[in-house]
């Protein structure tokens, strides 16, 4: 199994549906998904899919957002939410992503280790 | 009625200048007056951001604000310091100008004329950014407000001796009591319910970025549902914080 599709099926049910819903993943991510996982029972809020997105798992968080699955309101909201969750090294470089997509930026995005 | 003076009057009608706002406004005076380096420290979601905004619209004195980034480096602070709107900074063929040139441009310009620099979200800087702050105080006396949360003075404790003497001011901003929460929560336009506000002190303190998130979030169960935000639509929000669930 791909990894992304392995770490959407360890996210909240209505995170993993919303993503798909919103066709983060590709044609054949998408064929690896168990048929219950890709029913949204209820489209989430832009504060509730950035709310989920932020207390997710980073290297799912940040190919959603590199992706383009977010549009600048829930963009600005992940970002505040990331400002107030606590900090590890994954966070950094999902907060770096953010920040650079907000900025119309794209690529790599890693810091100097 | 001129538009910086029109500027300010909305500022204040947009903030509640509450306790954050009125310390932050008297350090950057002092600041500015002494030319000193001050730091303002506080939990995250007090509002020292938003206190910093309002203070950028409204203090009476030249000043500039660097609102720090995971992708601020140093040459995006010298860019901003150096440069004036609209100037490119040369990097290439004739005239190109090094980071170095660039920052005894800000020395010169910075003791001709100097102004209060105010960095919010200081804590996100990274080691070589602080030694650059001290440089410029060293060489122009370059009035500082470094405003963070508690991070900022662990960095600079441990890593920054230098600066750390060189800092005149520590003040370390408390998170809001509870009247003044509500008082904030009530300016920002959420109506609440006596059980709905005492769930949201339980849970997160003084603190309206948290609660901001939370009410927001409880807005959006709710209108799912059709209904009007109450005390279940706010302990459904709370699912999404298991931080701040108790």
């Amino acid at each position: 199994m791909r990894e992304i599709v392995r770490r959407a099926l360890q996210a909240r049910p209505e995170l993993t549906a919303e993503l798909y819903r919103r066709g983060m993943f590709r044609r054949e991510e998408k064929a690896e998904f168990p048929k219950q996982n890709k029913v949204s029972p209820q489209p989430l809020g832009p504060v509730q899919f950035a709310t989920l997105l932020a207390q997710a798992d980073a290297q799912l968080a940040a190919p959603a957002v590199l992706r383009g699955v977010l549009n600048y309101e829930e963009l600005r909201w992940l970002d505040r939410l990331l400002g107030l969750a606590k900090r590890s090294d994954k966070r950094e470089e999902l907060a770096r992503a953010v920040e650079r997509t907000m900025e119309g930026r794209k690529g790599n995005v890693r810091s100097r280790r | 009625m001129s538009a910086v003076a029109d500027e300010a009057t909305q500022a204040a009608q947009n903030v509640l200048v509450n306790s954050v706002v009125k310390n932050l406004g008297s350090l950057a005076a002092r600041a500015w007056a002494k030319h000193w380096i001050i730091t303002l420290t506080a939990p995250t979601g007090v509002g020292k951001s938003t206190a910093v905004d309002y203070l950028e619209r409204t203090l009476p004195f030249e000043h500039r604000v660097i609102r720090c980034k995971n992708i601020t480096t140093r040459y995006t602070m010298l860019e901003f310091m150096g440069l004036a709107p609209g100037e490119k900074w040369k990097k290439h063929g004739r005239n190109w100008l090094r980071a170095s040139d660039l920052y005894y441009r800000i020395v010169e310009r910075v003791s001709e004329r100097p102004y209060l620099l105010i960095i919010d979200e200081a804590d996100r800087l990274r080691m070589d950014r602080f030694e650059m702050l001290r440089d410029f105080w060293d060489d122009a006396r370059l009035p500082m407000l470094l405003v963070g949360n508690e991070v900022l003075t662990e960095k600079i404790n441990r890593q920054h001796e230098r600066l750390f003497r060189r800092i005149r001011v520590r003040f370390e901003q408390r998170p809001l009591r509870e009247a003044d929460l509500r008082k904030v929560l009530e300016f920002m336009g959420y109506e609440m319910a006596d059980e709905e506000f005492a769930l949201l002190w339980k849970l997160v303190g003084g603190s309206p970025g948290f609660a901001e998130a939370l009410l927001e979030n409880a807005n959006e169960i709710a209108a799912s549902h059709g209904v009007k935000r109450g005390i279940e639509a706010l302990e459904g929000a709370v699912r999404y914080f298991p931080t701040v669930r108790k």
